[in-house]
């Protein structure tokens, strides 16, 4: 049998507030496979966005293992980390994180430029990647012209960039209006089903939640099926983050 | 040597002791095991100094110094000991807390939290003996390259000190370089412990020692002497301190070693050795946007024009604008308010941002204090290159010395002297005091018997008589010749006691003749023999060409019956020179050799002058032409030695104000520091993003590097510009001074590309040191933090 794509084994992560901790993740253990297009819903302040970014190498947990394709994601060093999360993992945050210098075609073309790849033909999959996104005419626009929505896109298309294996998403459409979160949504699916990425979104939106195959939910510090386990007994673990 | 190493160890800890707890104190290097063993090594260090100190303690002449070295010693180590007791009992010890066992207890930590190191070994071990190697090299190398000093002091074989020096130094830094290099590549990070350990424990003893050496006699007679020429050196580095030689020199090697440390940490801070800093400039070029023609011309006028037009014109033309574009706006508003709303929005997205100002304000700053470093050294090398000018035109570069007065042989020592390379000149010349007297004053003077012939190929004599190159000069001739010097001719009635004679007769085989010599009674209308007078002298004793003036000598009389009588005799002014020398123009007089050799009786000369091609080699061409005489008897010196004091003191007063204007630059690079901790600051939330989409530390660290260089390098070029187009307006345009006060008619400027280049460089690498730990603090922006959104 082969690796599981995704393994997170007994994750652990505490923050501190006023001095007290908080252990937000106390054991998580979660199996995605390749091509799973999974929401991750629960209450605020639940951890959710902590996993995701503990999943994405952003922050590191007290204790655990996470195995990428067999791989222990913690063990590598510090250029390796960087270069599982340049090449293999895609972020888009709830805000669209973009940055204020470059134009949105620059914005795209970032991933892969940090990845020392040629410019001229960066700049023109960049362009392609807006194309795709809706966003050509925008290309030559600084984010601060741009509309949130088409920002979040800019954001996915920067995300898809060096086509990795597993996009992780934080709230995608928590600040945006409905309808410009479904494009977003349905973007999503669309990444997921031609490109066969393998996604995470971290959602308290159950609406969407629903639409996406396999749904979990962090309850307790732990991952559970969100389809098995009612989401009655789902008690905040912390103060609203 | 168990002395000697004694001695090293008292330095040592004794430096230590009085530093170390606090530094590492400051730098909260609390570690258990690092400070014991560090106290450990220290309290050996000091009872093996104590030791040493009471074996060596015979060898001293003076008792009670022993005492107090002891005593001093002893509080020392006591400090020492006391220091790292406290700081490795932990600098503010916490009371542990009682606490439950967590959720996770018995799972394995996170990896790269439990692999982390606090102390690498092999860090410390590139660094100490990577800078005690470098040290020793120099030394070794110097002393290997110079050769060994020969009884007579000059120095026979081997290298020139300053090419030594340069091929030593440069040596030892590459040696400090690689290690710091090397050192940081091992553990991957900056690693201050390992640094400041190595400095205090490998560092320091060498140039303690050497200082140490200085104070301590034995110490002096047992090793100084073998490394005299290293002192040598280093009193010609430290302005004849040579304890500041070895610091100037120690503090080279940490500095090599420092940007060693930096370079072998951002080539491999990510774990790979990686210098391409192809996407990291791309980012921080757009992050200080320093080459904007805006930014890039206001900086050029404000350092051209001085600071204050161009602000005024600034506020004045922003003030313009504002209103022009209120105006536009409004009538933009009447007509359509959203059009208006716009266009105020788009002002809005223009307004420079803080940081933005602050680029342009260190951008300035540096500019500025590498405008004034051009400057100002350009203009001290002006004053050195002129003073230089006018001591060695009217002095020769060298001269050759018997150790007798007289030099009888002179013709076969010039003959000699033209043999050897790069001699373009050699004259024999006779020099004493004497007093000058005319008929209106009198004063005291350095009198110089010379060879109107030769003289041209060595001194400026003829120049400074108003003669051409190539030319007949007829002072000279005169000179040479005295039937030729025209004596004035005064108005009669005029009764200043002139002097009316006709030149044409040939000259008085009595005034030749020594035996018969009756200086009082020369007559008036005779020929008289030339002298050359300086132009203030002749204005003090108011005489002009043709007049008579008496030359009196204390030395060389007829004994009359009251003890000796001072030997008068009288000369004609043939000439009166303009060296630009105060000093020369006031107290010089010269006479032909013959006529110097029967007044004074001297047979010969009293010795050569030479003229050499190269100035800065005189030093090691006259050891050639000692060499070339066979040493003694002849002693040589060149014009370095001559002038010592006047050269010492202008170029302490270079460093001096090297060092002032380095501080300005030091200033500008705090400018830096602020701007981009500013900038980090303000772009956490985007390093946070860099971080996630997968730019490493050592990318972090290269950005905020990059950002802080180039502000370094445009502001100064930017200063090297403006600082050389004030050279060049000085020089072109000239700045008068008073030439009764300061003797030179106008500033005078001698841009050293050198120096300039240097000046540059050291500006530069300020700044690039200035912007590390602002870039180390951006490295550490955890991604987390910066993207909790809001």
């Amino acid at each position: 049998m082969t690796a599981p794509f995704l393994e997170v084994v007994d994750v652990y992560k505490s923050y501190f507030l006023n001095g007290k901790r908080i252990d937000v993740l106390r054991g998580v253990n979660v199996r995605i496979e390749q091509g799973e297009l999974v929401s991750l819903i629960g209450a605020s302040g639940s951890g959710k966005s902590t996993f995701l970014h503990v999943a994405g190498t952003l922050d590191a947990p007290a204790a655990g293992v996470m195995r990428f394709k067999g791989q222990s994601v913690f063990d590598l060093n510090d250029a390796q980390v960087a270069e599982f999360r340049n090449t293999k993992i895609g972020f888009v945050f709830q805000s669209h994180f973009l940055l204020p210098e470059f134009t949105a075609a620059e914005n795209v073309a970032m991933p892969a430029l940090i990845n020392r790849r040629e410019r001229r033909a960066t700049m023109t999959r960049a362009r392609e990647l807006l194309e795709r996104v809706g966003l050509l005419h925008r290309a030559e626009h600084k984010p601060g012209e741009l509309s949130g929505g088409e920002s979040q896109r800019v954001a996915l298309a920067r995300a898809l960039i060096m086509q990795p294996a597993l996009l992780l998403a934080d709230e995608p459409t928590g600040n945006l209006d409905p309808s410009t979160g479904e494009g977003i949504h349905a973007l999503l699916r669309e990444v997921n089903r031609e490109l066969g990425i393998t996604a995470v979104v971290v959602t308290h939106n159950e609406v969407l939640a629903r639409s996406l195959p396999r749904r979990l939910r962090l309850v307790g510090g732990q991952v559970v099926d969100a389809d098995a386990a009612p989401p009655a007994d789902a008690a905040p673990v912390g103060a609203p983050g | 040597m168990l002395a000697l190493a004694g001695f090293g160890a008292v330095v040592w800890a004794f430096a230590a002791a009085g530093v170390l707890p606090v530094m590492l104190g400051e730098l909260g290097l609390g570690t258990v095991g690092f400070g014991t063993f560090l106290g450990a090594l220290g309290g050996a260090g000091s009872l093996l100094a104590v030791e040493q100190q009471r074996a060596a303690a015979s060898l001293l002449v003076n008792p009670e110094a022993v005492g107090s070295a002891r005593l001093a010693v002893a509080v020392g180590a006591a400090a020492w000991v006391a220091g790292w007791l406290a700081l490795s009992r932990g600098l503010t010890p916490r009371a542990a807390v009682a606490r439950a066992d967590s959720a996770a207890k018995g799972k394995p930590l996170f990896p790269r939290l439990a692999n982390s190191r606090d102390f690498h070994w092999g860090t410390l071990a590139a660094y100490g003996f990577g800078l005690f190697a470098a040290e020793v090299a120099f030394v070794l190398v110097y002393l290997l390259l110079v050769g060994k000093a020969s009884t007579g002091g000059a120095v026979t074989g081997g290298l020139a000190p300053v090419t030594a020096f340069v091929l030593a130094f440069g040596g030892s830094v590459g040696v400090a370089f690689g290690a710091g290099f090397l050192g940081a590549a091992n553990s991957r990070r900056l690693s201050v412990p390992e640094f400041t350990t190595a400095l205090l424990y490998f560092g320091l003893p060498v140039p303690a020692f050497l200082t140490a050496m200085h104070h301590v006699g034995w110490l002096m007679l047992n090793v100084g002497y073998k490394l005299r020429e290293v002192v040598y050196l280093s009193s010609l580095l430290g302005e004849s301190r040579p304890e500041l030689g070895y610091w100037l020199v120690f503090a080279g090697l940490v500095l090599a070693t420092f940007l060693g440390i930096n370079l072998g940490f951002v080539a491999t801070a990510s774990g790979r050795f990686d210098l391409r800093t192809s996407y990291e400039s791309f980012i921080a070029s757009r992050h200080v946007a320093v080459f904007r023609p805006r930014l890039v011309i206001g900086v050029f006028l404000v350092l051209i024009l001085g600071i204050v037009p161009p602000l005024i014109l600034l506020a004045i033309v922003s003030a313009a604008d504002a209103a022009v574009s209120r105006t536009r706006i409004k009538r933009l508003g009447l007509a359509d308010p959203l059009l208006a709303a716009e266009a105020l929005n788009e002002q809005r997205l223009a307004a420079q941002t803080p940081t933005a100002m602050m680029t342009a304000l260190s951008v300035g700053g540096v500019g500025v204090g590498v405008m004034a470093l051009v400057i100002v050294l350009s203009v001290m090398s002006g004053f050195e290159a002129d003073l230089q000018k006018k001591i060695l035109g009217t002095n020769s570069h060298g001269v050759v010395m018997k150790y007798t007065p007289e030099m009888p042989e002179y013709a076969e020592v010039v003959e000699k002297i033209h043999r050897v390379r790069g001699i373009t000149g050699a004259t024999p010349f006779i020099l004493n005091e004497v007093m000058v007297s005319s008929e209106g004053n009198i004063s005291g003077s350095m009198i110089k018997g010379v060879d109107p012939k030769t003289v041209g190929s060595v001194t400026d004599l003829p120049a400074s008589l108003g003669c051409e190159a190539g030319r007949p000069c007829q002072p000279m001739e005169a000179l040479e010749d005295p039937t030729k010097i025209r004596a004035r001719r005064l108005e009669p009635g005029v009764g200043e006691g002139a002097i009316d004679d006709t030149p044409a007769k040939p000259p008085s085989p009595l005034i030749r003749d020594p035996m018969v010599e009756l200086p009082a009674e020369a007559p008036d209308d005779s020929v008289l023999p030339g002298i050359v007078v300086g132009k203030e002298l002749a204005a003090s004793l108011r005489v002009v060409v043709g007049d008579r003036i008496n030359v009196v000598s204390p030395l060389g009389g007829e004994l009359g019956p009251n003890g000796p009588v001072p030997k008068s005799r009288p000369f004609r002014v043939a000439g009166v020179f303009y060296s630009g020398m105060y000093e020369y123009d006031s107290k010089f007089v010269y006479i032909h050799l013959r006529e110097a050799q029967t007044f004074f009786g001297i047979k010969g000369a009293s010795g050569v002058e030479v003229k050499v091609d190269d100035v800065d080699d005189a030093r090691g061409i006259m050891k050639r032409i000692y060499d070339a005489l066979d040493g003694y008897p002849y002693r040589t010196k060149d014009w370095g030695e001559m002038n010592r004091n006047l050269f010492a003191a202008l170029r302490l007063e270079k460093l001096v104000m090297a060092i002032i204007l380095t501080i300005i630059v030091i200033v500008a690079a705090g400018l830096i520091v602020a701007t981009v901790i500013m900038l980090v600051l303000e772009k956490r939330k985007e390093i946070a993003v860099l971080k996630a989409l997968g730019v490493p530390d050592g990318g972090i660290v290269k950005i905020f590097l990059s950002e802080g260089l180039q502000i370094g390098v445009v502001g100064s070029s930017l200063g090297l510009v403006s600082g050389l187009a004030w050279c060049l307006f000085i020089e072109k345009v000239g700045i008068k001074l008073d030439p009764q006060v300061y003797y030179i008619p106008a500033l005078p400027v001698r841009i050293v590309p050198l120096q300039t280049v240097l000046a540059v460089v050291i500006a530069i690498l300020v700044t690039f040191l200035a912007s590390v730990y602002p870039a180390l603090k951006a490295s550490q922006v955890e991604p987390v933090e910066g993207l909790k959104s809001e």
